[in-house]
C-alpha cells in the first residue's frame, strides 16, 4: 500500500501541474486586467486600430461642445471622420495621409493645423514613453460609459509640474471613452466623454465620406521625417524643461521655429520667432487645462517672441518660457545687421 | 428676506451699515438670496453710474466676514485675486475691486477662471494676456499657435479625442 501511494504521488503532482497549466492563462489574464501597465500598453494600439463610431462631448473652461466621430483601421490605413455637432457645420475626413476639410464658415482655419491625428500620431504612439515615471498609474475601479464596461485608470502626477489625468478605458479594446485632466488641487480642468459608441469592424464606407456641402480643402500630409524636432531648435536653446518631457514633434511655425514636448500624456509647444512691428503683448492666459504664456525677449537689439502653449500648470509654462535663450538671431528671422 | 435685512443690505452698499446689522445679515439662512439681491442692486447702480457690471461673479461675503473678524487675509490676497479672465473689461474690474477693497470688501472668491491655489503664486505678477484687446493680426498669430499645439496634443497617448476637440475649439471664439 505504501509503495502504491508513493508511486501514485508523481502522477498526482503531474495532474496538479497540468491543471495549473490549463488554468494559468485565465489567472494571468485576470491579473493583467488589474495591472495599470497592461492598460497603458494597450492605449496606443487601441487609439489607432479600434474601429468605432460615436458622439462625445468635450468641455474646457465654460465651453462645452459635441462631436461625432467615426474611425476605422483597414488594410493598415486609418480612416476618420469628425463632424462638429454644435454651431457651424464642419467636418474633417481623413483617409490615410489624405485629408479633406469642409469648413463652410471658418474660411481662415488653417488645414495644416487642424488635422486631428497627423503624421506624428502613429510614430508617437509607437514610442515607449515611461509614463509611470512621471505619473502614478492605478486602477481605481470599474464603471460603465456609453453602454460599455470600462476600467478606470488614474494617472496621478508625481510632481507639481504637470497635471493629473483619469481615463476610462473600454474593457475589450482599451479605447478611452472618457478622460479628465485634473489640477494639482483636484479640480477638473477639462474632459471628454463619449455619450454613444459603437465598436464594430463593419462600418460602412459612406460613413467616411464628406457629406456636408461647403468649401472643401484637400491636403496630403507630409511625412514626419521631413523635420526632426532637434533640427527645429536651431538658433535657440531651452535651458529648462520638466523631467520627462521629450521633443516629440516639430511643427511649422511661419518664419520662426517651434518644438513640441511630451511626457507621454501631456504636451506643450514652444514657439520662438522674431517679433515683427508692434508685435504681440506679453502675459498669460488659461482656458481649461491649456495655458498660454507669451514673453518678449531682446537679443542683440532685436526683439523676439517666446510663446509656450500647453496642458501644463502656469508655473511650468513660465519656467519653460524664461529658460529660452537666443543663440543665433538670424536663423530666427531677425533682420541681418 | 425681510425689509429690515434689505435695509441693512442697502446701507451696506453705501458703506453705512453698522457691524451688528452686517453680522446679522451674514448669519441669515439663504445666503444665495442675499447675494442675488446684492448683485441685482449692484448692477442697477452700475447701470445708473454707467459702469460695466463687472461684479456679477464676485462673492463679497467672505471678505466682509474677514474684515469683521479683523483678519487682513483678504488684503494680502489682493495681488493674486485678479485672475486671468480674457475680458476687455478687466481693467474696470480691477478698478472696482480696488475700490471694494478700499471700503472693506474683497473679491476673494467667485471668479470662474481664477487659477488653482497652487498656481496662484506663479500667477502673481504675471500680466493678463488681453486676448480680447488684440488686433486681428495678433489674434491670428495666437490662433496659429493654438492650432499648431492642438495638433500635437492629439498625439499624446490617451487623448486622441481631446486632441480633436482642442483643435476645433481653438479655432472658435473660445480664446
Amino acid at each position: 500500500m505504501i509503495r502504491n501511494r508513493a508511486a501514485r504521488l508523481p502522477v498526482f503532482t503531474a495532474l496538479i501541474a497540468l491543471a495549473l497549466m490549463l488554468v494559468s492563462p485565465g489567472v494571468i489574464a485576470e491579473d493583467k486586467s488589474d495591472d495599470p501597465e497592461y492598460w497603458l500598453q494597450r492605449l496606443g494600439p487601441a487609439l489607432t486600430k479600434t474601429s468605432y463610431r460615436g458622439v462625445f462631448v468635450y468641455a474646457r473652461g465654460d465651453q462645452v461642445s459635441s462631436m461625432q466621430v467615426a474611425h476605422r483601421y483597414r488594410d493598415g490605413m486609418v480612416e476618420e471622420r469628425l463632424v462638429m455637432q454644435d454651431g457651424q457645420i464642419g467636418e474633417i475626413v481623413r483617409k490615410g495621409m489624405n485629408v479633406i476639410c469642409v469648413l463652410p464658415a471658418l474660411g481662415r482655419m488653417e488645414l495644416n493645423n487642424v488635422i486631428p491625428s497627423g503624421p506624428f500620431a502613429e510614430a508617437f504612439t509607437n514610442q515607449l514613453m515611461p509614463v509611470d515615471r512621471w505619473y502614478r498609474p492605478e486602477i481605481t475601479g470599474r464603471d460603465r460609459i456609453a453602454g460599455h464596461d470600462v476600467v478606470r485608470l488614474a494617472l496621478n502626477a508625481r510632481d507639481s509640474l504637470r497635471y493629473s489625468h483619469q481615463l476610462w478605458l473600454e474593457e475589450s479594446t482599451g479605447l478611452p471613452l472618457k478622460g479628465k485632466v485634473l489640477s494639482i488641487s483636484g479640480d477638473v480642468l477639462e474632459y471628454f466623454h463619449f455619450t454613444s459608441l459603437t465598436i464594430s469592424d463593419n462600418l460602412a464606407d459612406h460613413e467616411f465620406m464628406v457629406q456636408s456641402e461647403g468649401r472643401e480643402v484637400y491636403r496630403t500630409l507630409a511625412p514626419q521625417s521631413s523635420v526632426k524636432p532637434e533640427e527645429s531648435m536651431e538658433g535657440w536653446t531651452l535651458g529648462w524643461r520638466p523631467n520627462g518631457f521629450q521633443p516629440a514633434a516639430a511643427p511649422r511655425s511661419g518664419s520662426g521655429q517651434a518644438v513640441a514636448f511630451s511626457d507621454g500624456l501631456a504636451s506643450f509647444s514652444v514657439f520662438v520667432e522674431a517679433a515683427a512691428g508692434a508685435g504681440m503683448p506679453s502675459g498669460a492666459s488659461k482656458i481649461g487645462a491649456t495655458t498660454v504664456y507669451m514673453r518678449r525677449l531682446e537679443k542683440n537689439a532685436e526683439d523676439f517672441l517666446v510663446t509656450v502653449v500647453g496642458e501644463i500648470p502656469l508655473e511650468t509654462a513660465l519656467k519653460v518660457a524664461q529658460s529660452v535663450d537666443i543663440e543665433d538671431s538670424v536663423v530666427l528671422g531677425a533682420r541681418v545687421p | 428676506m425681510d425689509d429690515r435685512l434689505k435695509e441693512t443690505l442697502s446701507a451696506m452698499m453705501d458703506d453705512e451699515a453698522d457691524e451688528l446689522s452686517v453680522r446679522r445679515l451674514l448669519s441669515q439662512e439663504g445666503q444665495d438670496e442675499v447675494r442675488a439681491q446684492f448683485q441685482s442692486w449692484q448692477q442697477m447702480r452700475d447701470l445708473i453710474q454707467h459702469r460695466h457690471p463687472a461684479v456679477d461673479s464676485i462673492d463679497v461675503s467672505e471678505g466682509v466676514r474677514d474684515v469683521l473678524e479683523g483678519h487682513d487675509r483678504a488684503r494680502n490676497q489682493k495681488t493674486v485675486a485678479l485672475p486671468p479672465t480674457g475680458k476687455s473689461w478687466l481693467w474696470s474690474a480691477v478698478a472696482m475691486v480696488t475700490l471694494a477693497l478700499a471700503v472693506g470688501f474683497s473679491a476673494g472668491t467667485g471668479w470662474d477662471s481664477s487659477p488653482a491655489p497652487s498656481e496662484q503664486s506663479a500667477a502673481a505678477g504675471v500680466p493678463e494676456l488681453a486676448i480680447q484687446g488684440m488686433d486681428e493680426q495678433q489674434r491670428e498669430q495666437l490662433s496659429r499657435y493654438l492650432l499648431q499645439h492642438a495638433q500635437h496634443n492629439s498625439v499624446s497617448a490617451g487623448h486622441a479625442s481631446m486632441g480633436y476637440a482642442r483643435a476645433v475649439s481653438a479655432s472658435g471664439a473660445g480664446y
